[in-house]
């Protein structure tokens, strides 16, 4: 029981650190909080024996690493688009060869 | 017939921006600024009114899916009927390049098809389509939604729209469905709730899932949408109006 918990518990923990590095940061909060509970449940499977704390720890420790940094990323990273030269480029140059498009087509107003 | 309305809600020189998020199991994720803007193209002969949709993934998405798309439309400013469209796309770097070319009198449009192939080079597709009398493209249509007379239809009415995307015509329903007060980022607002449905198309999916909160007034601001497509749902928040006729 107690090694089904921590195995799950390494995978959840190393899902959410995965997911905390991407942009997709805030989906970390779900194997976060999977992996808090499989940490737990380890350890309380685990009580009376003295063995093999080292990696529910290591679970715990993931977990909180993932979560500090979702939620710094939540609360420092602001949103905003990124470079759009190159679509300003686009739109000028769209813009003028329509212009000479409009030329020669019939507009009834 | 439709096309012919007057144009009483979009000015040149009007701004929108929006905010595009998508839902992750029950986690919004902002995912792109998408904005709206007008203003007037001169020729020669005539003044246009140039319609302009852009979106733009956020900086932190750009390594991973890199969204850039444009889409444009030229079109008369006292009706909104359409001369010129534009579509310029690249997701992730697949590019698209499509035009169309309004021919009101035959009825017609000439299409431009400009794709890249997986070595680089560029292959073009020209295609006259048949339209009907009161087709639009796609970004028309959102600006013609506005110009409806929402204030004189009853809950539960719905209207047809056609709408020509891949140079295949679509009919689109909007049905309004009822008022609603809603808080934006522009306030409080009382708004019309709409419903929109594509027939014969499964972009779109579920029954009344994909709605448009217009506000109740003579602008008829669009300042929220909801969609749901097969990849899961998002959403569209306003961020910021400038511009605006009223």
């Amino acid at each position: 029981m107690k090694k089904l918990f921590i195995v799950l518990g390494f995978i959840t923990a190393i899902l959410a650190l995965i997911l905390a590095v991407t942009p997709l940061s805030k989906i970390a909060y779900i194997p976060s909080i999977a992996a808090l509970i499989f940490g737990v449940l380890a350890l309380v499977t685990s009580k009376d024996k003295h063995s093999g704390k080292k990696s529910i720890q290591l679970i715990f420790l993931m977990t909180i690493i993932a979560l500090i940094l979702t939620t710094y990323k939540a609360i420092f990273n602001t949103v905003e688009v990124g470079n759009t030269e190159q679509l300003e480029q686009k739109e000028e140059q769209l813009e003028q060869e329509s212009i000479d498009e409009l030329e020669g087509l019939e507009i009834d107003e | 017939m439709l096309s012919t309305a007057q144009n009483k809600t979009i000015a040149a020189g009007e701004k929108l921006t929006f905010s595009a998020s998508y839902n992750m199991s029950g986690l919004l994720n902002e995912l792109a600024q998408v904005t709206m803007e007008t203003s007037e193209v001169k020729t020669s002969k005539s003044t246009l009114l140039k319609l302009k949709c852009t979106a733009a993934t956020y900086s932190k998405w750009d390594s991973f899916f890199k969204i850039r798309d444009l889409y444009e439309s030229y079109v008369s400013p006292k009706t909104l009927t359409p001369y010129l469209y534009n579509r310029d796309i690249d997701e992730g770097g697949y590019k698209k390049f499509m035009k169309y070319k309004f021919n009101h009198k035959s009825r017609t449009v000439s299409s431009l098809k400009r794709k890249k192939r997986r070595d680089g080079t560029d292959w073009e597709e020209k295609k006259t389509v048949k339209i009907g009398t009161s087709t639009r493209d796609l970004v028309t249509t959102l600006y013609h939604i506005r110009n409806l007379d929402i204030h004189k239809a009853n809950v539960g009415d719905s209207q047809n729209f056609t709408v020509l995307f891949d140079n295949v015509e679509s009919v689109v329903t909007i049905k309004y469905l009822s008022k609603e007060t809603i808080n934006t980022a522009l306030g409080r607002k009382e708004c019309y709730k709409l419903a929109i449905s594509i027939n014969n198309s499964d972009v779109l999916k579920g029954n009344n899932a994909n709605l448009l909160w217009l506000t109740a007034d003579q602008n008829k601001v669009p300042v929220y949408a909801k969609f749901k497509i097969a990849v899961g749902s998002g959403e569209l928040k306003i961020k910021s109006a400038t511009g605006l006729k009223y």
